[in-house]
């Protein structure tokens, strides 16, 4: 009896499907989407590249000058990550020291070009 | 009709993942069944001796998708007891409460596939339209609906504020109403009656001889369940029991899982009314002693066990896995015998296969295309043979 | 109606096959959204079995090694054709102008040959699952086909004819047969269900069990025609328990003038058989499949023993009838 009320009940109410593109998925804060480097933070430590499971980053040259607690320093090297080989477990954003390195908020989204970087 | 074999897999629609029965049956009884498991087998525990602590776990994580916290925290636990590290309190109920949260996905997807294995389609659709609500619960603490990446050594990596707590309790009601609902459903439905009611009958002593854990050994009236048994995190302080039933069928396997159920949301609310205040993690040492551990944790479908052996590096030295579903094969082989070829994946269906955790190497001999297993003393004698090829050439 | 255009047009356009392939397509949108909403999703557009066919139509079709072909290609259009032809002669808009005495039984046999042409495919087609899905379509007809036409033959005992549109007719000047004969009704609503291959008589196309059972080597254009077979004898089934049990195209009081009698008949007839298609669809969703064994100790302990005493109590009332 409780399976025929509630297939009554849901005919005459509105379905639960949200009807992707017109409706959209509300994403929480602190989803672990795409990868993204915020370059004048980075002190090219190599932290990220050492603890990513899949070896996404890899460390190319680059100079710049940054600061970190307040001291200046030059960095030799920033990370590169390959977008697609990226499994989101966010432990680059756990491991830096700096904070130059976060998952952003938004879905990691498709793309056909499979070498594509993050810098 | 003479004796046929019917491929069940490697690809059929009544699994969701491959695995091989070769049925033989004689019209629509089963006479024989012979197993191959290998089809994942992906090698990740070779893969994870090469890998330091940190980077192992995201791999161990992603053995499964649907128990993916408890083999994380079965490594996490291992390891730390390894290392003689507690980690504090917060990060223990923390734990425990995506691992509660995450066996109520897991049972809710179960009543679904059991629904839909029966063809009986509209429970699946409503058992995980509410399953939906535990998945933005996780996907609101963790950052991610399956891989919840929350554990590490020492502790968890994401502190729960206040919002999330609430937003959790919120949707808790609901579920509790849900559930009630299903239990209802499911001992007055008729056709679920009659499609899950005697099927697959394990008695208490065949449950003992073949070993089977879990939600399938507790319908037969085995009161193990390690939680209890060998208490880990914080479920010797919250108040819960076990649910056993003494049916043994698939039946009441439904409802031993539905009861869990209703027993986890009770844990789960229990810990977010009390989470204590305090740090989330602590430093671990870089290396871990040497020493051999058996972390045991209740998973959704069982008991699954880690054995670790560490040898003073930061790495582990060996990890062996074995999945509660390993465990329950030998039990659906056994009780699939003079049963109907309709009932096949109803019983296949009950012990809650996951694959992607079980899968051992079967070999495949080229010369008369047998497959089978090799025991410990054949292997033995084949790596002597080459060793002793390899040193004469 | 008997001038040969006009009965050209009946059976090709309307309310012949022209009608009857865009209601049978409109009857499967209406099924799945029913059936959809009811498990609170949205279900399709209204085209989807349209769209569905004309796909279908253009993939490849697949032989399995040593097919018999012709039988393979043939097959499926003999089962839309018989179906096809069945639903000439149930009433419509009022009596069907190719009625004769006995179309009863002629649409009965026609509606059972789609059920022997998927045993047929299926035990064809070289395939496990094909030849256990084939030997249970065969099982299962013989489980249900006795009370169903055991139910379909007591609205013909009281009505003292074997022509539909009789059996309509006389409905308009006495009660529903639904009313008189209620255990009648449910049974052949039971019997329709399991004609039909649905939930929770679905067992010869098990998904979960047989991967698809006799329909498993259909391809191409072949699952085409016979997916639209499998609607117009949805359509026919529910028309037909439309016309015996609750009265067809008519009202228990005449309309004039003909034309206008005509169109509230067409009316009335879609408005039947959609409640029947609405109490199907419901039975399809609350229910999952049973066994094959358990199908055949309720077939015959309880729904051939209803048939059987609804059968009875119709000779009873004949001839209380005909002594009074």
């Amino acid at each position: 009896m409780s399976v025929l009320s509630e297939m009554l009940h849901n005919l005459v109410s509105r379905p639960v499907t949200i009807l992707y593109p017109k409706e959209k998925v509300p994403v929480p804060q602190g989803f672990r989407g795409r990868v993204a480097v915020i370059d004048e933070k980075c002190i090219g430590c190599s932290m990220c590249s050492l603890v990513c499971p899949s070896h996404a980053v890899t460390m190319v040259p680059d100079q710049r000058e940054v600061e970190f607690k307040g001291k200046k320093l030059v960095r030799k090297k920033r990370p590169q990550i390959e977008v697609f080989k990226c499994i989101r477990c966010a432990l680059c954003e756990r491991h830096c020291p700096a904070d130059a390195i976060y998952m952003k908020n938004e879905l990691s989204s498709s793309g056909t070009d499979r070498e594509a970087v993050v810098t | 009709m003479p004796e046929v074999i019917v491929p069940i897999g490697p690809q059929h629609p009544a699994l969701k993942e491959p695995v091989n029965f070769r049925v033989i049956a004689d019209g629509e009884k089963i006479v024989r069944l012979e197993l191959d498991i290998s089809y994942t087998h992906r090698g990740i525990e070779k893969a994870a001796e090469q890998r330091t602590f940190i980077r192992a776990l995201p791999l161990l994580e992603r053995v499964c998708g649907i128990c993916s916290h408890s083999h994380s925290t079965a490594f996490a636990k291992g390891v730390e007891e390894l290392m003689q590290l507690t980690i504090p309190p917060r990060a223990q109920y923390i734990r425990t409460i995506i691992g509660e949260l995450e066996r109520m996905h897991s049972h809710l997807l179960w009543l679904g596939v059991a629904a839909h294995e029966i063809g009986f389609n509209t429970l699946f659709m409503w058992t995980w339209r509410d399953r939906e609500a535990v998945q933005d619960t996780l996907e609101e603490m963790s950052g991610n609906r399956v891989h919840y990446g929350m554990n590490e050594v020492g502790g968890v990596r994401r502190d729960l504020t206040p919002s999330q707590v609430n937003a959790a309790l919120q949707r808790l009601p609901n579920l509790e109403e849900r559930i009630t609902k299903y239990v209802d459903m499911v001992q007055n439905q008729e056709t679920m009656l009659l499609r899950f009611r005697g099927i697959g009958k394990l008695t208490k002593e065949e449950v003992l001889k073949y070993g089977a854990v879990g939600p399938t050994a507790r319908a037969s009236g085995v009161d193990y369940d390690i939680r209890m048994d060998d208490p880990y995190l914080v479920y010797a302080d919250v108040p819960w029991n076990v649910v056993t039933d003494t049916s043994g069928d698939v039946y009441g396997r439904t409802r031993v899982r539905i009861g869990e159920l209703a027993e986890s949301l009770k844990i789960v609310r229990s810990c977010l009314e009390h989470l204590p205040e305090g740090p989330i993690r602590v430093n671990p040492p870089k290396t871990a002693p040497k020493g051999e551990i058996l972390s045991r944790y209740e998973a959704p479908r069982g008991e699954l066990v880690h054995f670790i052996r560490t040898n003073g590096t930061d790495r582990v030295e060996r990890v062996d896995i074995r999945t509660p579903t390993l465990a329950n094969w030998t039990s659906v082989a056994a009780c699939l015998v003079n049963q109907n070829l309709a009932d096949i994946p109803v019983i296949v269906a009950a012990i809650d296969p996951c694959l992607s955790c079980t899968s051992r190497i079967t070999i495949v001999d080229k010369g008369d295309g047998n497959t089978g297993i090799v025991t410990w003393d054949e292997l033995r004698r084949r790596s002597r043979l080459r060793d002793r090829r390899q040193e004469g050439a | 109606m008997t001038d040969t255009p006009l009965i050209i047009v009946y059976i090709f356009l309307f309310p012949g096959f022209l009608f009857l392939l865009a209601y049978a397509m409109l009857f499967e949108f209406l099924d799945r959204r029913i059936a959809a909403r009811m498990q609170h999703r949205v279900g399709p557009p209204l085209f989807q079995p349209f769209a569905d066919f004309v796909k279908m139509l253009g993939k490849e079709v697949i032989d399995p090694q040593g097919v018999d072909r012709p039988v393979f290609d043939a097959a499926p259009v003999i089962a839309l054709a018989a179906v096809m032809t069945a639903f000439l002669y149930i009433p419509v808009v009022s009596a069907s102008p190719l009625a004769f005495q006995g179309d009863l039984v002629l649409v009965l046999y026609l509606m059972a040959l789609p059920t022997i042409i998927l045993f047929v495919m299926g035990w064809l087609s070289r395939n496990i699952y094909s030849a256990i899905g084939g030997i249970r379509t065969v099982t299962q007809m013989f489980i249900y086909e006795v009370p169903f036409f055991l139910a379909l033959l007591t609205p013909a005992l009281m009505a003292g004819t074997w022509s539909i549109s009789e059996i309509v007719s006389w409905q308009q000047d006495h009660l529903w047969f639904m009313v008189l004969q209620p255990i009648g009704f449910v049974v052949a609503l039971i019997g329709l269900q399991a004609k039909l291959e649905r939930t929770p008589f679905d067992i010869p196309e098990a998904e979960t069990e047989l991967v698809a059972g006799p329909w498993t080597e259909l391809t191409g254009r072949r699952l085409a025609l016979m997916h639209l077979a499998s609607d117009v004898s949805c359509v026919t089934g529910c028309a037909l328990i439309a016309a015996l049990f609750l009265g067809g195209p008519t009202i228990p009081w005449t309309i004039a003038p003909v034309w206008l009698g005509w169109i509230c008949g067409f009316f009335l007839f879609l408005a039947k058989t959609l409640v029947v298609l609405l109490i199907l669809s419901s039975v399809k969703v609350a229910t999952g499949r049973i066994r094959i064994d358990q199908l055949n100790t309720i077939g015959w302990k309880y729904i051939a023993s209803a048939a059987l005493v609804q059968v009875a109590v119709v000779l009873v009332m004949n001839s209380i009838r005909v002594g009074a």
